[in-house]
Order: structure tokens, then C-alpha cells, then sequence
């Protein structure tokens, strides 16, 4: 069959139209996410047999990071599906509870709830595969994490 | 006398008979009078016509008078290519599907490397409770790592619905 040359374009026009709108579309789709409360202590076991050791791939991300701790253990960990303009909340433990907003152009906006209040909030650009973690201190020399991962 | 015989009478005149038949014919114009009158009739009429016959000449060769001919009707009749009318709409066509084609493409690949890029380049920050957070950036890693002023109450260990922030 033969193709002549404005038929080869409207073609071409279209198959490229057609990967731009999907492009588009990919690009203000849905957020995952996956939210863990993390325990970090020097401690080699853990106390409470609820907790898991952490995946290999947040122990590795956490071992970049100039934190002191040897040892992380899994406390929580939630999957959030998030629209864009969206937010959806994981409630991570009774006292700590994160909410956490799909913004344009790949910005998340994240609220560390403390018994319901917000007590911080911070919007940053998160690209799909990077983390935010969020810590602070805790007693015995441990401290609290709260991993942020974007999955897609 | 017959009509086969009349023809066949015409055709000796034209010479066109074969021998044993012009014997016939002979045979026939010599002993049957009726035969012999057409012969007659048929000869001085052959005679009359060849005689008044004008002897007209082409005052040039005939192939070239007919070429002539051949020319006078072409002049008439010019032919007339077949060249079709492209309208406005179609010139515009032919120059935008290109056009189209190449900002299509500079689109696509525009958004295609915005997608690509890490978005690293606005951040904002807002503490509620307290403004000494620290903050920790790995671009290469794809971390950030936020150090909060708050302390945990309880230890996450000791709890079974762990405590984390008071």
C-alpha cells in the first residue's frame, strides 16, 4: 500500500499528539506513596516483636545519611494513594500522623501531625523514587523517623 | 441475358477476368446481341469518363500537404496541459503539516525533558511549632532528611501503639 506524503504527516501528527497527551496525563496523574514510622536505636534487638527490621533499600538511603544510629526497625508503614490537588492522611502510630498533599508539578505538602495538631508542615518537590524522612530525638539515645517515599 | 453475365461482362472490360471466363465472355459478346450493346454501352461509357477526366496535380508532395493539414488542425486545436489548480488551502497545508510536524516534535520533547529534570528547585519550609528544624539535602541520593526539634514522650519500643511526637 502506498502512503503518500500528507497522509505520512497527518500520521506522524497524530501518533505524536497522541504520546504528548499521554505524557500530559502521566505527568498530572495520581501520586503513591509509602509512609513509614521508623524506630532508630543502637540497641542490636528490638523490645517489641511487633516491629520489623526496615527494607534493605530505606536501610541503604538511611546509611547515606550522617545519622549515628546502628539499627532501624519498621514501626508503621502505609501506602497512600494521592490525587493530584488531594490529600490523604496515615496515621503512622496513636500520637503521630502524617497528612500529606498532592501539589502541581511534583510538590508534595507534608504536615507532621501530633495528637491530631499540625506541628509542622513543609511543601517540596518530591520526584518519583526520592524520600524525605523526617526525625527528632527520642529517649535513650533512639530516636523516631518518618520516611516519606515516593513510588510513582 | 443474366445479371452474373452482365457483371461478368463489366469485369472483362476492366480486365479482370480469369482466362477460361474472358473465352466465355468472348464467346458470348460475338453471338448474343444483347451482350454485345452492353459491351458497346459499357466501352464508349469507360471512354467518356477517362476522357473528361481532369488531370489535376498537387503543387506539392502529398505527404507534405497533409502535414500541412495536420499543422492547421493542431493551430485550432492547442492542446491544453492538464495542470491542476492547487487552491490556497492546499499550499497552506503543505506548508503547515510540516511546520506542525516539527513543533509536535519540539513539544513532545520539551515536555519529555521537563519530566525528565529533577524538580529540586523550589522548596519552601514552614514550622509551626518551631523554626530550628534542620534540614539535609542529597540531590544525588534523592533524600531529604528534616531533623525536628520535638521530642518523643515515650519509647516507640517500650508501647505497643507506639508514641512518637507529644
Amino acid at each position: 500500500m502506498k502512503i503518500s506524503f500528507p497522509n505520512f504527516m497527518a500520521w506522524l501528527i497524530g501518533a505524536l499528539l497522541a504520546l504528548t497527551t499521554v505524557a500530559a496525563r502521566a505527568d498530572a496523574g495520581d501520586m503513591k506513596l509509602e509512609v513509614q514510622l521508623i524506630w532508630a536505636t543502637n540497641d542490636k534487638a528490638d523490645p517489641n516483636p511487633k516491629h520489623k527490621p526496615i527494607a534493605p533499600e530505606i536501610r541503604e538511603k538511611l546509611n547515606q545519611l550522617p545519622l549515628k544510629w546502628a539499627n532501624y526497625f519498621e514501626v508503621n508503614k502505609v501506602t497512600l494513594d494521592i490525587p493530584k490537588g488531594e490529600s490523604r492522611k496515615a496515621k503512622l502510630s496513636d500520637k503521630c500522623e502524617v497528612e500529606i498533599k498532592n501539589l502541581d508539578g511534583g510538590k508534595v505538602e507534608v504536615a507532621l501531625l501530633g495528637k491530631g495538631d499540625p506541628v509542622w508542615k513543609r511543601v517540596q518537590s518530591l520526584p518519583n523514587g526520592d524520600v524525605l524522612i523526617l526525625g527528632g530525638n527520642a529517649p535513650n539515645a533512639s530516636a523516631w523517623l518518618v520516611a516519606v517515599k515516593r513510588i510513582k | 441475358m443474366t445479371e452474373e453475365q452482365q457483371l461478368k461482362l463489366q469485369a472483362f472490360l476492366d480486365g479482370e477476368l480469369p482466362e477460361d471466363e474472358t473465352r466465355e465472355i468472348i464467346s458470348l459478346i460475338t453471338r448474343d446481341e444483347e451482350a454485345k450493346a452492353l459491351h458497346a454501352e459499357l466501352k464508349n461509357t469507360r471512354r467518356a469518363i477517362k476522357s473528361s477526366e481532369a488531370n489535376v496535380r498537387l503543387p506539392e508532395p502529398r505527404e507534405f500537404f497533409w502535414s500541412k493539414i495536420e499543422r492547421e488542425i493542431q493551430k485550432l486545436e492547442p492542446v491544453v496541459e492538464s495542470k491542476p489548480s492547487v487552491s490556497f488551502f492546499d499550499q497552506l497545508r503543505r506548508l503547515l503539516v510540516p511546520m506542525s510536524a516539527a513543533a509536535v516534535v519540539v513539544i513532545a520533547g520539551f515536555i519529555a525533558y521537563q519530566q525528565m529534570l529533577p524538580v529540586h528547585s523550589t522548596e519552601t519550609e514552614m514550622a509551626m511549632a518551631d523554626s530550628s528544624a534542620f534540614t539535609y539535602h542529597d540531590y544525588s541520593a534523592g533524600m531529604t532528611l528534616v531533623w525536628l526539634p520535638f521530642p518523643a514522650e515515650n519509647d516507640l519500643a517500650q508501647n505497643s501503639a507506639p508514641a512518637t511526637i507529644q
